[in-house]
């Protein structure tokens, strides 16, 4: 052969082997989250929490486990939040894509709907709906990374009764799983603690105008508005919609981050004096460094769930480091269990949940409760799952 | 519990909200009695419409009214370009025609979820404050609204009843066939029906956008409302489908306040096949059977 | 909306060295294609089996829908059947204690009376307003189910829902429910095939391409529609049986609009006119978000602008293509 075909094809060889060389071991974990239609601000948190946990040890040459470096993908499909969707992506996740862990569900329906299929095949799932079934003696293979209104409500209402003197509260909820879980455990914290849930109104998701259920609850002497239950955006309507209403009581929002959206939808002024619960505490440097990270590469400010997930994939690494393996499921969920004090960038981390699940897959990540003065929260109270606010 | 303040409150909220289900099914049934065509993608130039106030008001800073005033326009325009290059052949093809609009439907939804994303977004408010009439208290921009919303009304009114094309366009929903004997180009309504009636729609989606979030799921509620009021108003009925409009609206408002909003919601539902098998030609049966 | 699918089927070949006549070739051939396309999935893993099962029960579902059709109506609420099926035969195992195929006949059964009661009274209305009442009546259904919490379990829908099994056999495993399923798919478009071949097939047909002339040699439309109606209501209401089986959790969520339009959507992709058009829509259209995975506007949009040139430019739909082709060669 001439020259040029000799060159060319040296070339190739050379550039083979070195691709060869350079070429490692791919650790998949897989994402099933809704990244379309309501939900999709709470997926997308979840995706590039964990896309953000993987660029991590992707930079310093892959997950080091057992002597092999790992390099770790993520692969994410959508579930549009319906039960029926995320079974045919769980399939192709765990049959197709063969994962052993996986970052999600989303929603309490779907994660129900998967458990089967991942309990029964060994897959690790990390869910943020808030049902209490997703957890069990039964489902060993199930985690949570974020708190719930069962470990959050009772410490933050105790504290908003004694400090705010909040007497009678009327809440809406999305007429779904999350939503009558949620109006279900507020209830019973509210009585425990002297004040009462004296409205309930239950919505269709995708209902914007709240002015007619408004007008029912108000009508009932309500002091407070609880919007604990509903998606950032609608949360935001209720509140721009009832202040347009003349309503001059408070409005809290006993669980799930939402800041960013009430603002946007609610406008400053509406939200002024609104006490949320807060899981971040943007004072505390790993906390900042990571919303900074996540800012430069998403152009977003991260939902205020994201950095449990982000925590909770550090584990996940370190879990299997500890095990020496990637594969074996197993191994990895012992390990995970046993880690109590992982330095995440929430705080310092470990589990609960025995009491009230009946195994300690719940992550127990510090909340605040926090005013909304002029635009930014400002913490009021600090609080863990276990010893309650201050 | 004062019953009258909340009747009252009910009323008021009722006939606002029944304002916008006018404007959506006027539009509607505009287009079903021009072209004979069940119009899936209503929701979604609804949508549109509160889209493009969206990017006027809040990227081009422009006023208001302007926005909706310009929503309009480009909705007519869209319309009516999408009617002669994609709905000409299903003319008066009900079945096939309506199935081709879900076509429609799903591509306009889904190149607004690419340009726009998943999630909602915010008009800032055009009012601010609420005031209160004898006990009933309305929010500002709710005033606002509905202030913009008559206007509109009372020019499609006018356009309608006196000006050639408004004539034409009325001759051709009543019975096309003596239209087109009269000298009416019939070819030239079907673009402006399809085109105004969507526009209609826009004008809906935009003078709502304040005070609702935006998202591109936004048009499937009203879409719904729409159907249940041309059924009640009569297929092909103007003033069937207004008046129908304002009655669904404030059925809503007074059930909601009775029952919890799922029975609320069922009840209605019920009545729109009881009404729709009672009344095959609409509540004041002028429509068609 | 479940759809889901793997390719098509490949179209029928011939080959010169053999000796048989022309049509005999193409069937034969075509018979042995669909045999190994039906069998694949055993062979071919976990995920296909799961697209295999889908598409043969939108096989089922989309048959039942054609049926309705062909009689002169078009249902926006096939969703309806569907979810009374499934949740039917799960209630009725779980308050009662029946065994699950007692469960899933008698749902049938009360499907079809639901059924036939309602079409005597909507049937009456004719065209665009049919659609808008059954789009109406699905709605109401997915309410009713979302708010009768006691019993439906409403938003949260039912979980763990146990196999179907006769006698001590269970339909556990994919496997054994592919088999289930693709008997019950094939035998649906078998009843199509052989209902339209008999007269009262023949009488729904008449009904629909002229129900003026239709009604005045006899034919009484109302009935024949009110009976397709029945018959096509029945086998979505076997899909939703098989659906809740398979899947093992049901939620209102799952029969909403988006449902309706996924189903008119495969008849009218796999083509009106064709017998086969519900069985080549479902096998197209079931798997095909797999591919988009990722991309899930770019599916819609896709499917909006086939649904917009296929009426055009296809009106037989991909079924229709087929016809076509065999049509030419069949020519001398």
């Amino acid at each position: 052969m001439n020259r040029v075909t000799r060159n060319a094809l040296g070339m190739m060889l050379f550039g083979a082997v070195t691709l060869q060389a350079a070429a490692q071991e791919t650790l998949k974990i897989g994402a099933l989250v809704t990244l379309s239609g309501p939900g999709a601000a709470w997926g997308q948190a979840m995706k590039n929490a964990a896309e953000l946990a993987a660029d991590k040890v992707n930079t310093v040459g892959g997950l080091e486990v057992g002597g092999k470096k790992y390099r770790v993908e993520v692969v994410a499909y959508d579930d549009k939040y319906q039960a029926g969707e995320a079974v045919t992506v769980a399939n192709r996740l765990v049959f197709e894509d063969k994962v052993k862990f996986i970052i999600g569900p989303t929603g309490s329906a779907p994660t129900l709907a998967v458990q089967p299929i991942t309990e029964k095949n060994q897959v690790l799932t990390s869910t943020l709906g808030f049902t209490n079934k997703a957890m069990g003696v039964d489902k060993p293979f199930s985690f949570r990374p974020v708190v719930t209104t069962y470990e959050f409500s009772e410490p933050q209402i105790a504290w908003m009764v004694k400090n705010l003197g909040v007497k009678k509260a009327g809440g809406l909820f999305p007429n779904d799983e999350s939503g009558q879980v949620i109006a279900r455990d507020l209830e019973a914290a509210y009585k425990k603690n002297n004040a009462e849930l004296t409205a309930k109104e239950f919505f269709e998701r995708d209902r914007v105008d709240f002015v007619p259920l408004l007008t029912r609850m108000l009508a009932r002497g309500i002091d407070t508005i609880e919007l604990d239950g509903n998606a950032p955006g609608t949360a935001g309507l209720i509140t721009k919609q009832a202040r347009e209403l003349g309503f001059k009581g408070r409005i809290v929002r006993t669980g799930g981050p939402a800041t960013a959206e009430l603002l946007t939808v609610a406008g400053k002024e509406a939200a002024e004096g609104m006490m949320v619960h807060a899981v971040i505490d943007a004072n505390l440097k790993s906390t900042s460094a990571y919303i900074d990270a996540y800012k430069a590469k998403y152009k977003s400010a991260p939902n205020g769930f994201s950095p449990s997930y982000y925590d909770f994939t550090g584990m996940l690494f370190e879990a299997m480091r500890r095990a020496g393996t990637v594969t074996d499921s197993a191994k990895v969920r012992v390990e995970l269990e046993k880690i109590n004090d992982y330095a995440g960038v929430l705080g310092k981390l470990g589990w609960t949940g025995k009491a009230n699940y009946g195994v300690d897959h719940q992550l127990a990540v510090p909340f605040y409760v926090a005013e909304i003065k002029n635009g930014v929260e400002v913490i009021r109270a600090r609080c863990t799952v276990t010893e309650g606010c201050n | 519990m004062d019953w009258n303040l909340l009747i009252g409150q009910a009323t008021v909220n009722g006939l606002i909200v029944g304002l916008l289900y006018l404007l959506m099914a006027v539009g509607f049934t505009l287009v079903f009695g021009v072209m004979r065509m069940v119009n899936f993608a209503h929701g979604e130039f609804y949508m549109l419409g509160a889209f493009a106030a969206y990017f006027f008001t809040t990227k081009l800073a422009l006023p208001f009214l302007a926005a909706v005033a310009l929503s309009f326009v480009a909705a007519i325009v869209v319309g009516s370009l999408l009617e002669w290059f994609i709905l000409k052949p299903f003319r008066k093809d009900e079945l096939n025609g309506m199935i081709v609009t879900i076509g429609l439907a799903l591509i306009l939804q889904n190149v607004a979820l690419m340009a726009f994303g998943p999630d909602p977004v915010s008009l800032p408010s055009i009012a601010s404050g609420a005031t209160t009439i004898l006990g009933v208290t309305v929010a500002n921009s709710r005033v606002y609204v509905v202030g913009f919303a008559v206007l509109v009304l009372l020019l499609l009114y006018a356009f309608l009843r006196h000006s050639r094309a408004g004539r034409g366009l009325r001759a051709v929903v009543e019975d096309s066939e003596t239209a087109a004997i009269q000298g009416v180009r019939a070819r030239l309504y079907y673009p402006l029906g399809f085109g105004i009636g969507v526009g209609l729609a826009a004008i809906g989606g935009a003078l709502m956008a304040p005070l609702f979030s935006v998202s591109p799921f936004m048009g499937q509620t009203p879409l719904l409302k729409a159907f249940m009021v041309v059924i009640l108003g009569g297929l092909g009925s103007i003033p069937g489908a207004a008046l129908a409009g304002l009655c669904l609206g404030l059925l809503e408002s007074y059930s909601t306040l009775f029952l919890s909003t799922s029975t609320a919601d069922m009840l209605i539902f019920l009545l729109v096949m009881v009404g729709m098998l009672a009344f095959p030609r609409g509540l004041i049966g002028r429509g068609e059977a | 909306m479940t759809t889901q699918l793997t390719a098509g089927r490949p179209a029928p070949r011939t080959s010169s060295a053999w000796k048989l006549p022309h049509g005999r070739k193409l069937a034969v051939v075509g018979t042995a294609a669909a045999v190994l396309a039906a069998a694949w999935p055993w062979a071919a893993g976990q995920f296909v089996l799961h697209l295999a099962i889908l598409s043969c029960i939108n096989i089922v579902i989309v048959n039942g829908l054609s049926l309705i059709d062909r009689s002169g109506q078009l249902s926006f609420g096939h969703s309806a059947p569907v979810a009374l099926g499934a949740y039917g035969s799960v209630l009725f195992s779980s308050m009662f204690g029946l065994g699950t195929i007692t469960a899933a006949a008698l749902s049938l059964l009360v499907g079809a009376v639901v059924a036939g009661l309602l079409g005597w009274v909507i049937l009456r209305l004719r065209g665009v307003y049919f659609v808008l009442v059954t789009f109406a009546f699905a709605e109401l259904v997915r309410l009713v189910l979302l708010d009768a919490v006691s019993i439906t379990g409403g938003a949260n829908g039912i979980a763990g829902i146990p196999p179907l099994s006769i006698g001590g056999f269970a339909f556990d495993s994919r496997e054994r429910f592919y088999a289930l399923a693709l008997v019950l798919a094939i035998a649906s478009v078998g009843f199509m095939v052989w209902l339209f071949d008999r007269p009262l097939g023949r009488a729904m047909t008449a009904v629909a391409a002229n129900p003026a002339l239709a009604e005045s040699t006899g034919l009484s439309v109302l009935r024949m529609q009110i009976v397709a109606y029945i018959g096509g209501s029945v086998l979505a209401s076997l899909g939703g049986v098989l659906t809740a089986r398979y899947i093992g959790f049901i939620s209102p969520e799952s029969f909403a609009t988006g449902a309706s339009v996924a189903f008119i959507t495969m008849l009218v992709i796999g083509g009106r006119k064709s017998l086969y058009g519900p069985m080549v829509g479902a096998l197209v259209l079931t798997p095909l978000p797999e591919f988009f995975r990722g991309a899930v506007q770019t599916q819609h949009i896709f499917y909006g602008a086939a649904l917009i040139l296929i009426l055009r430019f296809l009106p037989g739909g991909i079924a229709g293509i087929v016809a076509m082709a065999a049509a030419r060669r069949a020519k001398p």
